[in-house]
């Protein structure tokens, strides 16, 4: 399966809105086992909003052996990998974390406000 | 009802011209619904994009409270008009004016989140101007990164008028400058939502810029990391960012990152971009990360 992310948001991927179209059409094939490809020709702007509802997500229902052997991401740019590559990794984080260490980052903040 | 008379002072983009501005805020909101604004510009030699795309959202800000902002087209002295003819910001004022043109950058307002007329506003006026010698590849790169600041201000400020932005190309210091407002909640009354706690405005700031922290929890997945390559984008490249939000403030430049509360504060954020337009300090990111997505 092949989608070509210019005919689905054009060519500024930047939205929450854009990024739940892509995740809408490739979260099912994929935890189906299913190969697909996400064609980035054409498409120039970049931004976190996109991946994160897109593709960082996955790591919910996916683990990283099966991304790797499932979703082929192409002709993305230098800026387009790196603004992924940032997602993914925050992505990863979250999820590979133990629903206790997730409670924990959440309250990070409150025992900060706590101490003052 | 008297209408209240604001004297708009001389603005530049320092900290006592926040204040400023911050104090401007404060008469409008203590005037409250229906008040009629008279914005009278007599003391008024200078104006920075900065404090043009603030009383552009004012005047907004007066309206949606079913007041009346009235501006004193003709306490506005020649030199102020010419740039306020330049940006565009003449017509918000009711004057009837020329097309742009010069080192302006148009006063802009966005009532929603349309990422394609943003990104040709950054791309063709902001950066297309031939002021900075950009490669379409740089330009993709700087307009991704512009748009963290707006998405953050659509996202998070639940601003009820939208989002006022303007900018300015300095030829002596050779800088591309962007201001962006909004009149909404502010990033730290976000966190201390989010946190469920008072905390200080710098710690609520701190943290709202610390990689993946968001305080848009409520959806299913993890945000963040918008303002942190924003940060990275803006140290490596010598830029400079911004952020006065409620009573917290932010800088970012290739020295490091300041957090300091504000004593003087109003309801929104107000975020200033400067970059040097000299494409020979750009580093893009020409690397290709060798090690899987995933």
């Amino acid at each position: 399966m092949q989608i070509k992310v210019k005919e689905l948001v054009g060519e500024n991927a930047m939205t929450k809105a854009d990024g739940e179209k892509v995740y809408s059409l490739i979260h099912d094939p994929l935890i189906e086992g299913q190969t697909v490809e996400l064609d980035f020709e054409g498409v120039e702007v970049f931004a976190s909003p996109f991946f994160n509802a897109g593709v960082g997500r996955l790591y919910a229902d996916l683990q990283s052996d099966a991304l790797n052997a499932g979703l082929k991401i192409n002709h993305l740019s230098s800026f387009g990998q790196r603004v992924l590559h940032r997602v993914l990794d925050n992505a990863k984080e979250y999820y590979l974390a133990s629903p206790a260490h997730r409670q924990a980052i959440d309250r990070i903040v409150q025992d900060t406000a706590a101490a003052m | 009802m008297m209408p209240l008379k604001l004297c708009i002072p001389r603005l530049n983009d320092k900290r006592q011209d926040f204040n400023k501005l911050a104090h401007l805020w404060q008469q409008v909101d203590a005037a409250g619904e229906k008040a009629h604004v008279h914005f009278d510009f007599s003391n008024c030699d200078f104006l920075r994009p900065n404090a043009v795309a603030f009383l552009g959202g004012l005047a907004r800000l007066i309206e949606y409270r079913g007041g009346l902002p009235q501006f004193e087209t003709g306490t506005i002295r020649q030199e102020i008009k010419t740039n306020l003819y330049q940006n565009g910001f003449a017509n918000v004022m009711g004057i009837d004016s020329p097309s742009w043109d010069g080192n302006s950058i148009p006063y802009r307002e966005d009532s929603h989140e349309d990422q394609n007329s943003i990104v040709h506003y950054l791309k063709s006026n902001w950066l297309g101007k031939g002021w900075i010698n950009v490669t379409p590849t740089l330009a993709n790169e700087i307009a991704g990164q512009m748009w963290e600041i707006y998405t953050n201000a659509f996202e998070h400020s639940q601003s009820a008028i939208g989002v006022f932005s303007c900018g300015q190309y300095f030829p002596k210091s050779h800088e591309l400058l962007l201001a962006v407002a909004d009149f909404g909640v502010g990033i730290p009354s976000n966190v201390r939502h989010h946190a469920g706690k008072p905390i200080h405005g710098k710690e609520a700031m701190r943290w709202a810029f610390a990689p993946g922290n968001t305080t848009a929890r409520e959806l299913p997945f993890p945000r963040g990391m918008g303002l942190d390559l924003l940060k990275e984008f803006i140290r490596i490249n010598h830029g400079h960012l911004e952020i006065y939000s409620k009573d917290g403030y932010a800088r970012v430049d290739s020295n490091g990152e300041v957090y300091e509360n504000l004593a003087t504060f109003f309801d929104g954020t107000l975020v200033q971009v400067r970059l040097v337009c000299d494409d020979t300090l750009y580093l893009l990111s020409n690397e290709q990360e060798s090690s899987p997505f995933f």
